[in-house]
């Protein structure tokens, strides 16, 4: 039995008469690099906001670590790294001066705090414009600093919220490979992305959220056991997603009433 | 086939079709706006901002026609290019002030559609002429006309001739403007400072009128020597064309009209290029492109430098972030510049230096030293009362680390403390050389009731801060709005302590005790900072419940 990096237990998050997140029950095991799925409007990133302190719960409870977080954020928050929706950047630092100020506030000292800075604007590819403002750098260098100030103060938990959207394939590929050391060394990485062919390389484990509700969760393995289809056949998470999500023809926008365009 | 069948639809779609198209889709978004709104007050402001606006158009209308009669039947119709300079001037200027800030792409957005090179130049002089500034300048063109006509009615194709032409030109000449003004200010350093250097020019427009009592006899013989120079320009030249043509002489009218025709040639063919730079995609990109530079390492920090290590780390941190803050933010920059400057401008238009008494205020020293530093606080700590407003997305890195916020707010009020500290020294030297201080039981009293009531508005400010979070953009005019309820909780909170205050002072002379109001004020200000080191952490557990709102209005 692996210790569990996040639990919550029927989390409810409302919207005057709307429900966002209604009872989601989520187990996420310490180590594991974990999918968080869903349709637009799913629920995904209110459930992120809760788990990260950026939103407060209606009702039910989120352990993370075994700290309960309604209880203890403050300690929560000093072991988990959050690259959120709007990335949460200062524009109007650097990249370094905004490594700095995130870094002392996660507690660390200056000599630390400025090593790491550097070496994260190295491997960022961020380290040759000292001097830009995060205003004026591109979406994709945001994204990048955004993931360095998740990760300078060695959280246990990550959470990712699209965190390869405008990223280049070659700042991409050693974000995966970091990622993918990271979770070797027993941090928790909680993803969320439309980019299913990314999940599926990257996640042992998944969860797909629809309508606010979790429809599914566990190692990619369970869920593929669990599609029906001829036996022997490789599904996709592609195929996995759609089968659970996507059949509900309802939702799904009809080709038949585009025939002028096709 | 597929192409066939998509394209079978298309039909070319004519200039008056495109033009008509594009002002209902102008009207459609002032509709739509309108009904977006929602809010009485806002609907009551646009209806208050119209009839003002009319008020100003039909006032200088009967201005420019009185000053046209006159002019006409007086026979020195070349006066009437000064009225010509007026409009030129207006027309303009007026637009810069008003929507110089932010870019607007509305009018490129028009891009996306298949509109030819023609119809997108005239589309753009439609869009020029569709502006308050042009529309009030027509009907002060069209009043002169009439005034000038009414006495000389043989004037009348010349004014046409004149006004059409000095239309064409000046619509030209403001779309050009505009276009190059909407490609300077897409950079965002650009636009923060012409940002600043605006709200200076603004301020110093204040020394006009000093200025002018001063120099007035001495400026009249400098403007009317170089009248001659401004012979060539399009407001003399209109003024010409109309004399020459009340004085017979056609040949100098139409060598002026010939004039202001060039300008109108020369002006097209620059703005011609403008917009077809534009129609071709130009590329107005805020970021920077991706050059190479050399890494430059920095430097040892700080720390040990600035001296804050005496502060927990997370406090000095927020204080070092709040300092880069205000360095990089034009506007708060420029505030700064602000209070010695107005203690030049209240001290200048009360006639200079006076030893006994600011003379024709009618207020001594002892009332006004306070009443000036009352009123620099009221300037200097608006910026606290919504002091989230320019960290946009930034706000959710507080959220997001294990921080309470009173950390965040003892950053925010320190940075703010110091802030008015320097202003305040500023302000007193500039205070003292231009006026003389005033006793010493006044100055010490006015420097506690500094601390109080900073103090006392610190509490109240974070409060509102989280309470009313209104998000403001660096470097931009257009739409940065206060919320309304922190405006009106700054305004009530400082009434109240410049009211205590106020009263301090007046009982103080009254009983005739000068030290009595230092005393009470020492009582208050360590109440005020009793209070508002209590409040912080109730103020702490408030911005965790508002931290949705919070989020949601600064990250919009």
């Amino acid at each position: 039995m692996t210790d569990a990096a996040i639990i919550t237990e029927k989390l409810v998050r409302r919207f005057g008469g709307l429900t966002a997140v209604d009872n989601v029950d989520l187990h996420v095991a310490a180590g594991q690099f974990f999918g968080f799925l869903g349709p637009n409007g799913a629920g995904k990133s209110t459930t992120i906001k809760m788990l990260t302190g950026l939103s407060v719960p209606s009702a039910g409870r989120m352990t993370l670590l075994g700290i309960d977080f309604a209880a203890h954020p403050v300690e929560v928050k000093r072991q988990i790294g959050v690259v959120p929706e709007g990335m949460g950047l200062f524009e109007r630092l650097t990249g370094a001066e905004y490594l700095q100020f995130v870094g002392r506030m996660y507690g660390l000292d200056q000599t630390t705090t400025r090593r790491r800075s550097e070496e994260l604007l190295d491997f960022m590819q961020l380290a040759d414009r000292p001097k830009t403002m995060v205003a004026d750098y591109s979406h994709g260098m945001q994204k990048k600093l955004a993931l360095a100030a998740a990760v300078i103060h060695g959280p246990r938990i990550l959470f990712l919220d699209e965190p390869f959207e405008g990223v280049d394939a070659l700042a991409a590929g050693a974000l995966k490979a970091l990622l993918g050391r990271m979770t070797e060394r027993g941090v928790t990485i909680f993803l969320t992305s439309h980019v299913l062919e990314i999940v599926e390389r990257l996640c042992t484990h998944v969860a797909i959220i629809n309508k606010g509700r979790l429809v599914a969760q566990g190692s990619l393995e369970e869920l593929r056991a669990g599609i029906p289809g001829e036996e022997g056949t490789h599904k996709t998470l592609e195929q996995i997603f759609l089968s659970i999500v996507g059949h509900d023809g309802g939702d799904r926008p009809q080709l038949e009433e585009l025939s002028w365009l096709t | 086939m597929a192409d066939i069948v998509l394209q079978e639809a298309l039909r070319s779609v004519s200039l008056s079709e495109q033009m008509r198209l594009v002002a209902g889709l102008r009207w459609r978004l002032l509709r739509n706006k309108m009904r977006q709104k929602n809010n009485r007050m806002d609907l009551i402001g646009m209806v208050f901002a119209g009839i003002l606006g009319a008020v100003l158009v039909l006032g200088l209308c009967f201005a420019f026609y009185a000053g046209a009669r006159e002019f006409v039947s007086r026979g020195r119709t070349d006066w009437l290019a000064l009225l010509f300079w007026g409009i030129f001037v207006w027309w303009q200027l007026f637009p810069f002030f008003v929507a110089g800030f932010g870019t607007s792409f509305e009018f490129r957005a028009l891009l996306r559609f298949p509109l030819s090179r023609r119809a997108f130049y005239l589309i753009g002089l439609a869009y020029g002429m569709a502006d308050f500034s042009a529309l009030a300048a027509v009907c002060w063109l069209a009043a002169m006309t009439i005034a000038a006509c009414a006495v000389e009615p043989g004037l009348l194709p010349t004014m046409l001739l004149v006004c059409g032409v000095f239309v064409l030109l000046n619509v030209t000449l403001e779309r050009l403007i505009g276009s190059w003004l909407e490609r300077l200010l897409a950079r965002r350093r650009t636009r923060e400072l012409f940002f600043a250097l605006f709200i200076i020019a603004m301020v110093s427009m204040q020394f006009l009128t000093p200025l002018l009592e001063r120099y007035r006899h001495t400026a009249a013989p400098i403007i009317s020597r170089s009248q001659p120079y401004l012979a060539p320009f399009p407001g003399s030249l209109a003024g010409i064309a109309v004399a020459d043509a009340a004085k017979h002489s056609f040949g100098g009218a139409l060598a002026a009209v010939a004039g202001l025709l060039a300008y109108v040639v020369a002006l097209s063919a620059l703005l011609w290029q403008r917009f077809a730079a534009q129609y071709r995609g130009e590329e107005l990109s805020e970021t920077s492109s991706p050059v190479h530079r050399v890494v430059a390492r920095t430097g040892p920090h700080s720390e040990r430098a600035d001296g804050l290590r005496f502060l927990p780390a997370q406090v000095a941190e927020m204080l070092r972030k709040e300092f880069r803050y205000l360095l990089r933010n034009g506007f708060s920059f420029v505030l700064l510049v602000l209070p010695p400057m107005m203690i030049l401008i209240f001290t200048m238009q009360s006639g200079g230096r006076h030893r006994h008494s600011v003379s024709t205020m009618g207020f001594s020293r002892s009332a006004f030293f306070p009443g000036m530093m009352g009123y620099l606080i009221l300037v200097l700590m608006s910026p606290a009362y919504n002091c989230f407003a320019y960290e946009g997305r930034g706000i959710q890195t507080y959220f997001m680390s294990p921080v309470r916020f009173r950390e965040v707010f003892l950053g925010k009020n320190l940075m703010l403390a110091c802030v008015i500290a320097v202003e305040i020294t500023l302000s007193i030297v500039v205070f003292s050389f231009r006026v003389g201080l005033p006793g010493t039981p006044v100055v010490i009293a006015t420097l506690v009731a500094i601390v109080f009531t900073v103090a006392g508005q610190f509490a109240i400010a974070n409060w509102s801060s989280l309470t009313f979070p209104r998000r403001l953009n660096f470097g931009q005019m257009r739409g940065q709005r206060q919320s309304g309820m922190a405006v009106l909780v700054a305004f009530g909170a400082q009434i109240m302590l410049g009211g205590i205050s106020a009263l301090l002072f007046f009982v103080g002379r009254w009983t005739g005790n000068a030290w009595l109001p230092t005393e009470a004020f020492v009582f208050l200000a360590a109440a005020a900072i009793g209070g508002y080191v209590a409040s912080l952490n109730p103020v702490s557990d408030y911005a965790e419940k508002k931290k949705e709102t919070l989020i949601e209005a600064l990250c919009r």
